[in-house]
């Protein structure tokens, strides 16, 4: 019997390490530096290595550090119902890179769905600009090739015809009159006033200056003067496509010398825009060495025709269209061309798309003319007709884009945005390609053309250069937002909110101060009302409080407002455990138990009220974190795991403290538990 | 001993008071009504503070009927700062509202620019005055706008939240009071602390009526979880006393039910109020160290606690024994 006592009193002076161990520890993870730097100092003094406490610091909530939180909605009225939901996960990653460049740490994005809508729920966790934020969020840089439109315009109605046509009688009959004028001797200035509709050129006498032959709407004009002289005025009007015009001839001058030249390309594999690659370098060299051989003026045609890579120039014999000189259609064969005498042939002239066999027909300069003129417009199907959209998209665009970067072109040194397209988009780049060649294609951003080059030939590799004037910052810029991508649905934001840091810090100051008043206050309550229970249960409820920290921290709970308002909340409830047992132990004693007999049937009793209380407002906090709002579960967690904690120190730690001590106090006990006078049987 | 007080005895002055107030706390919920906040009804609120004297009340209502946001509702916040509220506001429309009240009181910007780094990873800003020529910067302190569709959903989960944790208690003290069948039947116990749960619950919400009708006060999610809290604080309080009454039947026999009752109530008196009392001393802490957005909060708790302290007390008990009465005239 004495033997079983004593192996009791060990078991319990390890019970009481146990607690304090549990104390010291659960303090040393709520408040790792100060414990670490003691460690350190232990190391130092005493040469043992002790591991030492990772530093990690509480999860605050944005109302307490500061931050945004945004809800969006994503409108995928237009998406099939299967693919919404990967949909809504594409504007998660998009949105996800884009705020990895805002520098927030430990960003928060999550979907969900609530009825039928889709959500993205956006934390932001001390977030300074959330304005640039949003920004940035709901930015939608849309990438997209377009090419010419050429389906025809629909025709005009009957009525609109008939109009058009009354109009343009109309307009003759005033070309007409200012025609009659003209011939009666008035001044062609003075007519260029009352009749000329030419916005650009009415309020300086009519005066359009030179025209040389590649002027497309002049060229009747061009044609008039290069048959009269100077100071000559039209005695009949001449037609323009888009004016009957009267026009007087000024002087005249040579144009830019024009060169015609044709070449054969002979390209390889590895040169830029190979179509299909038939030769290695070497061979694609030699291979024109051979071709060099063999030409002359009369063969080069058919030659071009049979064997040219350029398949832009190859079907024309080879032939450019003529161009001025040193700003020919392959820039790097300028020089070479230049320094051609007309009718030569120059052998392999290597550039990056291969190696090339010239011609150089010749060189033309054009005479231009000065002209002015009275312009009378013509109503045309295009005035009339809603103006129709030059460019059509193709299913091309920032969806297919692998990847885009800033690259430098070495020869201009002009900054581009190289872009590369996975293996859908290659496919349908070269498609494109192949439909336009010769076309313009155009880039398209938000909307604006930002690039429009024409094509040379069919491009495979599924690479494309956005060419443009852009500056270095501009382009990384834009590489950047084609990286990061389009949103695959739009969103809306239907919920923000946001609290400065300066109130974040505040509001945890205050929740602090609250929590601490709050534990002083039910500690002194509890020490002045129960006495010696009490000053134990203020040590039980000092375990209580530092191992719910320590799991806030270990698990990661999210320390928000309504979290700590929980956690005090829950000191207030831990206690209720201890008053149970207190009171059921007083009462055991009143009734005239023994000290330990009471305290053991303290515990007992009190256990199933105990249990039952707490699972009423456990039930409640599942709940709420079943159907609650980031506040509610905020709430409910440290509700929850407070109340847990404190049924497991209400009950194992309050009763080792007790069972320790009661022996030291013998015929006392009941002084220091009821604040009663000593009963005689107060012994075993 | 526990002849002291009879409760029992003198129910029916506990049983008038309460029904006044429950009676009328219905009147007002349904007349006047609850006033729903923007978590319910969508909006927006804004809360700003000025580095230099805050203006008026009436300027600052000036300030905001400039903007042509349709009707705000302007109130002071803290000492240094104003609350605003209004319809649901896009980003660009924020950012407006921003710049006009700025514009109009000629003041700054600004960010809480000092951030003090402490020892345990937690962050102080503090707003940055002016050095030497005092400036006055308007600083967002907080904004949150809810729309429409946000608004209705949290409406019809806090329904739903509500239902749910209604129903898990009722099962929840059904369980509890399997056991006990005479004299009252199990089902008795429990629909007893189930009128007290709905005594509590109603008649704090009749005080926020009030508060609202009176001072504005609104609810919204903090309110509702502190009732859904209160819902199942206030059955624990009655199940200890039940439990009591339940252990000295099986002791001392049915025979004086009503002694009975009263001596189980009697005796947890003492535990019924240092309960609450702990509870209600960190909801005090809260109530006055907590700060603005969790102040009604902590009051709803309070009211709530100390009511489900009384009922299960006063109200409760009394009523096992009516009902026990009652069915013993029956037989």
């Amino acid at each position: 019997m004495a033997k079983k006592q004593i192996n009791l009193r060990s078991k319990l002076r390890w019970g009481i390490v146990g607690v304090f161990a549990l104390l010291i520890l659960s303090v040393g993870f709520i408040l790792p530096s100060a414990f670490n730097r003691a460690i350190s100092f232990v190391e130092r003094t005493t040469a043992v290595s002790i591991p030492h406490i990772s530093e990690k610091s509480f999860k605050l909530g944005l109302d307490l550090q500061g931050g945004a939180h945004l809800i969006y909605k994503a409108n995928v009225a237009n998406i099939p119902q299967i693919d919404r939901a990967s949909a809504v996960d594409g504007v998660r990653d998009v949105i996800e890179r884009r705020i990895n460049g805002l520098g927030v740490s430990e960003p928060n994005i999550q979907t969900a769905r609530v009825g039928e809508e889709y959500r993205l729920n956006i934390e932001l966790p001390g977030i300074e600009d959330v304005n640039q934020a949003i920004a940035l969020i709901g930015d939608t840089p849309i990438l997209e090739f377009r090419e010419q439109n050429t389906e025809p315009p629909r025709e005009l109605t009957e009525e609109e015809v008939q109009m058009m046509n009354e109009r343009n009688a109309v307009a003759l009959e005033r070309a007409n009159e200012a025609l009659e004028k003209v011939k009666d001797g008035a001044q062609f200035d003075d007519l260029v006033k009352e009749y000329s509709e030419d916005s650009d050129t009415n309020n300086n006498n009519g005066y359009i200056g030179f025209l040389g032959p590649n002027t497309v709407l002049g060229e009747p004009l061009y044609r008039w003067a290069a048959t009269h002289n100077s100071g000559d005025i039209s005695d009949t009007l001449i037609e323009s496509e888009v004016a009957h015009h009267i026009v007087r001839r000024g002087g005249q001058q040579d144009g830019v010398p024009l060169i015609d030249a044709s070449h054969i390309l002979v390209c390889y594999l590895g040169a830029r825009n190979c179509p299909n690659p038939m030769y290695t370098k070497e061979e694609a060299a030699a291979r024109a060495q051979e071709l060099y051989d063999e030409a002359n003026a009369d063969n080069f045609a058919a030659l071009a025709r049979d064997n040219s890579d350029d398949q832009l120039s190859a079907s024309e014999g080879g032939s450019f269209s003529p161009f001025p000189a040193g700003s020919g259609p392959y820039p790097e064969l300028d020089s070479a061309i230049i320094n051609t005498e007309d009718g030569q042939i120059i052998g392999p002239v290597e550039t990056p798309y291969g190696y090339h066999v010239v011609y150089k027909q010749g060189t033309t300069v054009p005479t231009e003319y000065e002209v002015s003129h009275i312009a009378v417009a013509k109503v045309r199907e295009v005035d009339i007709l809603p103006p129709q959209d030059p460019w059509k998209p193709t299913e091309l665009g920032g969806k297919q884009l692998d990847r885009a970067e800033v690259v430098t072109d070495s020869r201009t040194g002009n900054v581009q945005v190289s872009l590369q397209f996975d293996s859908e988009g290659t496919d349908l780049f070269e498609e494109i390609t192949k439909r336009n060649v010769g076309q313009p294609v155009a880039i398209f951003l938000d909307g604006q053309p930002i690039s429009v080059p024409t094509v040379q030939q069919v491009i495979s590799g599924g690479n494309a250069v956005i060419t443009g004037t852009f500056s270095v910052p501009e382009a990384r810029e834009l590489a950047q937002r084609l990286n990061t991508g389009a949103l695959p649905v739009p969103i809306d934001l239907i919920s923000e909110q946001s609290v400065g840091a300066t109130l974040g810090a505040e509001s945890l100051q205050k929740s602090l101060k609250a929590g601490l008043a709050g534990i002083i206050l039910v500690m002194i309550f509890m020490m002045l009302y129960y006495r010696l229970p009490g000053i134990l249960s203020v040590i039980s409820l000092s375990v209580y409080i530092s191992v719910s920290l320590a799991i806030f921290k270990l698990i990661g709970v999210t320390l928000s407002l309504a979290g700590i308002a929980g956690f005090i909340l829950s000191i207030g409830m831990a206690v209720d455990a201890n008053v149970l047992i207190f009171e059921r132990l007083k009462e055991e004693l009143r009734e005239g138990k023994s000290m330990k007999a009471s305290v053991e049937e303290g515990f007992i009793r009190a256990w199933s009220s105990i249990r039952d209380g707490n699972l009423s407002t456990l039930i409640t906090c599942f709940l709420l974190i079943w159907f609650g709002s980031s506040f509610v579960q905020g709430f409910a967690a440290t509700l929850a795991i407070g109340i847990l904690v404190s049924m497991f120190s209400a009950i194992t730690i309050t009763r080792v403290l007790l069972r320790f001590v009661i022996p030291w106090f013998g015929h006392y006990g009941n002084a220091l538990f009821l604040g009663a006078k000593k009963t005689n049987d107060s012994d075993v | 001993m526990h002849s002291m007080m009879n409760i029992i005895k003198n129910k029916k002055i506990p049983f008038f008071i309460s029904g006044l107030l429950f009676i009328a706390s219905v009147v007002l919920i349904l007349t006047i009504g609850l006033k729903p906040g923007i978590d319910f009804t969508g909006g927006s609120l804004l809360e700003l503070t000025f580095s230099q004297n805050r203006p008026a009340l009436q300027d600052m209502q000036m300030a905001v009927d400039t903007l042509n946001i349709g009707s705000a509702v302007v109130q002071p916040a803290d000492e240094d700062g104003y609350i605003i509220k209004m319809q649901f506001l896009g980003e660009t429309e924020h950012q407006e509202v921003l710049r006009g009240i700025r514009t109009y009181f000629n003041a700054e910007g600004g960010q809480a620019t000092e951030v003090v780094e402490t020892s345990e990873g937690i962050t102080i800003g503090i707003a940055q005055g002016g050095d030497t020529e005092p400036t006055q910067r308007i600083l967002e302190d907080r904004f949150e706008t809810i729309g429409p569709s946000i608004s209705s959903e949290l409406q019809a989960r806090s329904w739903e939240a509500g239902i749910a944790v209604m129903i898990a208690i009722v099962l929840f003290v059904a369980y509890s009071f399997r056991k006990v069948t005479k004299p009252v039947s199990s089902w008795k116990y429990g629909m007893t602390a189930i009128i007290a749960l709905v005594h509590d619950v109603v008649i704090t919400m009749g005080v926020f009526v009030l508060l609202g009708h009176f001072y504005g006060i609104e609810i919204d999610i903090p309110f509702v979880v502190a009732m859904l809290t209160i819902l199942g604080y206030s059955v624990n309080d009655t199940i200890v006393v039940f439990d009591r009454i339940r252990e000295k039947l099986i002791r001392e026999g049915r025979n004086a039910f009503a002694q009975t009752v009263n001596n189980g109530v009697v005796e947890t008196i003492p535990r019924s109020i240092n309960t609450s009392l702990t509870t209600l001393l960190v909801l005090v802490a809260l109530f006055i160290f907590g700060g603005m957005s969790i102040h009604y909060f902590a009051l709803a708790l309070i009211i709530g606690i100390a009511l489900g302290t009384y009922s299960s007390i006063f109200l409760a008990s009394p009523l096992l024994v009516v009902w026990e009465q009652a069915g013993r005239r029956k037989v």
